[in-house]
């Protein structure tokens, strides 16, 4: 009990004494301890933003009817295999062929909420429709028939039954945006579900419903198989386009941020290895008086490696904290988005650091208890 | 005599000197590559987002909307079309360097000999051309549609095959019986042509449901030729900001200064207007499922690297200014035996710091080197290329270096110049 003591008062007490020397290996030991952690955390949560980010270029499933049409329910069913966090837009689409002024351009009903999310490039010129009476056209359909925002147009639809003399369904609605995408989205026009069963007459179902499922490709592969297998009426396909590419791009990423990590995190870890060499080295002295007095080279070993390890555990705490910080601030600036806490990242931290520290340690001290302690005390 | 002491300094403490010069090359090359790969990370990711296609797409001006919504009968006969002569003038424009790949395609209808009638497009799959600039190009779908799955055959390679073959989608594949080696006949509009099967694809799209032919074959099976209905161009671009969007709108709208910086960046939108300058009667779009995303992309990645970068500068700075103050403290004693000779504190000031820069100048240049080195692995193993170092580099390391070297000296300096020899030499301090 009484030597715990003495080595626990002896090494508190270099650790005092020495302050200035202690602040500069706790300095060094604490930035190899953040970056390290801080670069762990980066390249574990990297994958997951970064997903995020890809769901920009839209929808990567399509559902599609196997007959001709599907129904809310349905989409329902298949959304329940999809875990809800994964989720990122769902926009079901029905398909029909209107007139504008006698002329045929295809209509599509949508939820716009929906569209809006998993469809996040469109570009709107003035607002989605926000109520039943509005509408929404292509840049194609405005140029041809010159809408501009707030006209309003009378959109006819003919029912396939209808007879000779009946009259064909007309709504008047107000064009309240001018999508602009560069794609065939421009030739439709975008109106709510609601305001086309009221053209139609009918509610028909949905022709094809658009997903944005921020996942692997791989787990998407399973959830499409999975929605096929489950609905007699549903076809689950992935978009490859956006799959294929995503995974490609996203492979790269994740290998560049990995070996920037590994050759960060290799350099800094013989920085703070040299360091504490240094501040050890210049402790040469020390050692050879207390060899002198008696000491055994284990003794010695211990007590500098108590303080060494201290040191590492202070500074691997203090950089596990710091690099948090930093990852939070990393991810809030180039995200938008929190972190999510790895809490074993925290003791993984510190035993890097004390193992760094104790390496560092154990290469001076053994070269300076291997010589003769009146060499090391004459200062040769 | 100054520079005896500092060349002995040298070589007694060699080894001490050695880790110093050690420290502050690693700390230089964490500098050097994460400063080189963070700014070429860009262009890089920019490359490997070429991986989704096209963002710009060139239609003649006058395709009508209502034929190609509704395939009306020969509804692509009445139209409008591009010449095909003029595709090598997009290689020609400012941004040329920047348009890195792009195809043609024509669509016609055509009868298989069971009677089901398919979407023909015709396209190029690896179209060599030699541009009037010397430079070589190979363009086309293969690179172009790189998420294409091929489940059957191979890619249809046309400098080697020419361009008796297609490649089938495998929704038709599937319908027809459809195998690659297979020679299908398709009776276009105006003629009929005998197309061995090079491949079968699965693009996860309504291509499926298409048969891809060489440019030439789905001309001449249409009666179209020389003719192209469309072009699909993959260019590298600069993300927009508010110039680029104001273009967009009416490049008309800008003052002439404006107009030459939005003109002389590679926006999409200025690379749309130069291309419609050179294709006759066109309009070029940004595809902005593509273009937009990937600017959203290219931001995200450069702001993470440079926040990386920021870190490891950092710490290689705090590395280095820790190393250089326990390094330069733990030599109180000679300082002190100097200073009981009579050294002025100037002078032993001037001898510490001429010592230290010189081990930071040698650090400083391995470090360097062996920064591009590590740059190049990171290029190399994750995007197969070099990675290009800007000269710009060269004089934050030096700066780098240099500051954080002498930082790293002021606290010691202090020490030093408070030391009284007596003490040290007791060996009290």
């Amino acid at each position: 009990m009484n030597k715990r003591k003495m080595y626990i008062r002896m090494i508190t007490a270099s650790l005092l004494r020495r302050r200035s020397r202690m602040v500069i290996a706790l300095l060094a030991i604490a930035i190899g301890a953040t970056i390290l952690s801080g670069l762990v955390t980066i390249y574990i949560d990297v994958p997951r933003q970064l997903r995020a980010q890809f769901r920009s270029y839209g929808a990567n499933m399509l559902l599609a009817a196997t007959e001709r049409t599907f129904t809310k329910e349905d989409v329902d069913k298949a959304l329940a295999v999809i875990p809800g966090e994964e989720i990122v837009g769902v926009a079901p689409y029905r398909y029909e062929t209107v007139r504008i002024n006698d002329r045929p351009i295809l209509a599509a009903a949508t939820d716009m909420e929906g569209a809006k999310a998993s469809s996040p490039f469109w570009k709107v010129d003035g607002s989605w429709p926000a109520s039943d009476e509005e509408v929404m056209v292509g840049k194609n359909v405005a140029d041809t028939f010159r809408l501009f925002e707030g006209d309003r147009i009378s959109v006819t639809y003919r029912p396939e039954d209808a007879g000779e003399e009946d009259l064909d369904n007309s709504v008047d609605l107000t064009v309240t945006g001018i999508l602009d995408t560069g794609g065939k989205e421009e030739d439709y026009i975008y109106m709510t579900i609601a305001m086309m069963e009221e053209l139609t007459g009918e509610d028909r179902g949905f022709n094809v419903c658009e997903m944005s499922i921020a996942s692997e490709q791989s787990d998407l592969s399973g959830y499409a198989d999975r929605i096929s297998a489950d609905s007699s009426v549903l076809d689950a396909k992935l978009v490859k386009r956006v799959t294929q590419s995503e995974t490609t791009v996203l492979g790269k990423l994740q290998a560049l941020v990995l070996l920037v990590t590994i050759i960060v995190m290799l350099l800094t870890m013989i920085c703070v290895a040299t360091t504490m060499t240094a501040v050890v080295t210049e402790r040469r002295k020390e050692i050879g008086l207390r060899k002198a007095l008696g000491a055994s080279d284990r003794s010695i070993i211990n007590e500098f490696m108590g303080e060494g390890l201290v040191l590492g555990a202070v500074g691997g705490l203090l950089g596990a904290v710091l690099g948090f910080w930093f990852a939070q601030a990393v991810s809030m600036n180039v995200f938008n988005s929190s972190i999510s806490l790895m809490p074993w990242l925290l003791p993984a931290t510190m035993v890097v650091s004390v193992l760094v520290t104790g390496i560092a340690c154990l290469i001076p001290i053994r070269s300076a208890t291997d010589v003769d302690p009146a060499l090391v005390l004459k200062g040769e | 005599m100054f520079i005896r002491m500092i060349a002995k300094a040298f070589l007694r403490q060699w080894k001490k000197m050695v880790m110093i010069a050690f420290t502050i090359a690693l700390g230089a090359s964490l500098a050097t590559a994460m400063l080189s790969v963070m700014m070429d990370v860009g262009d890089k990711v920019n490359h490997e987002l070429k991986a989704y296609g096209a963002n710009i797409s060139v239609v003649p001006k006058n395709a009508s909307v209502i034929s190609e919504l509704y395939d009306i009968e020969d509804g692509d006969v009445s139209g409008e079309y591009l010449a095909e002569d003029e595709l090598g003038k997009i290689k020609t424009i400012f941004w040329a360097f920047n348009i890195v790949d792009y195809a043609p395609f024509i669509s016609t209808e055509a009868v298989l000999d069971e009677g089901s009638t398919v979407t023909v497009k015709g396209t190029w799959f690896d179209h060599h051309m030699a541009l009037p600039t010397g430079e070589e190009l190979d363009a086309g779908v293969i690179s172009m549609r790189s998420w294409w799955e091929i489940i059957d055959g191979d890619w249809l390679d046309e400098q080697k095959l020419g361009s008796d073959f297609c490649m089938v989608g495998t929704g038709i594949a599937q319908k027809e019986g459809i195998s690659a080696g297979q020679t299908i006949r398709l009776k276009g509009p105006k003629a009929e042509k005998d197309l061995t099967v090079a491949g079968v694809f699965d693009a996860g799209s309504d291509e499926d449901n298409e048969i891809y032919v060489p440019l030439d074959t789905a001309q001449e099976i249409s009666g179209l030729e020389g003719k192209v209905s469309s072009i699909e161009v993959s260019a590298l671009t600069t993300p927009d900001n508010e110039l680029a969007r104001k273009a967009a709108e009416d490049p008309g709208s800008l003052s002439v200064s404006q107009y030459e910086t939005w003109y002389c960046t590679a926006y999409v939108s200025s690379i749309c207007y130069q291309i419609e300058e050179v294709i006759t009667d066109s309009v070029a779009s940004a595809v902005r499922q593509v273009a937009d995303s990937e600017g959203q992309i290219l931001n995200k990645t450069q702001m993470l690297m440079i926040l990386i970068t920021i870190l490891s500068l950092i710490g290689a700075a705090l590395g280095i200014c820790n190393l250089v103050t326990a390094s330069v403290m733990e030599r109180s004693q000679e300082i002190g035996l100097m200073k009981a000779v009579g050294a002025h504190n100037p002078a032993i000031t001037g001898l510490v710091l001429t010592e230290i820069m010189c081990t930071a100048v040698i650090g400083g240049v391995i470090g360097f080197f062996a920064g591009i080195g590590f740059a190049q692995i990171i290029g190399h193993t994750v995007f197969q290329s070099a990675i290009e170092i800007r000269a710009m580099v060269v004089p934050i390391v030096i700066v780098l270096v240099i500051v954080v070297t002498l930082i790293g000296c002021i606290p010691a300096i202090k020490m030093l110049q408070s030391l009284r020899p007596t003490e040290v030499l007791h060996g009290r301090a």
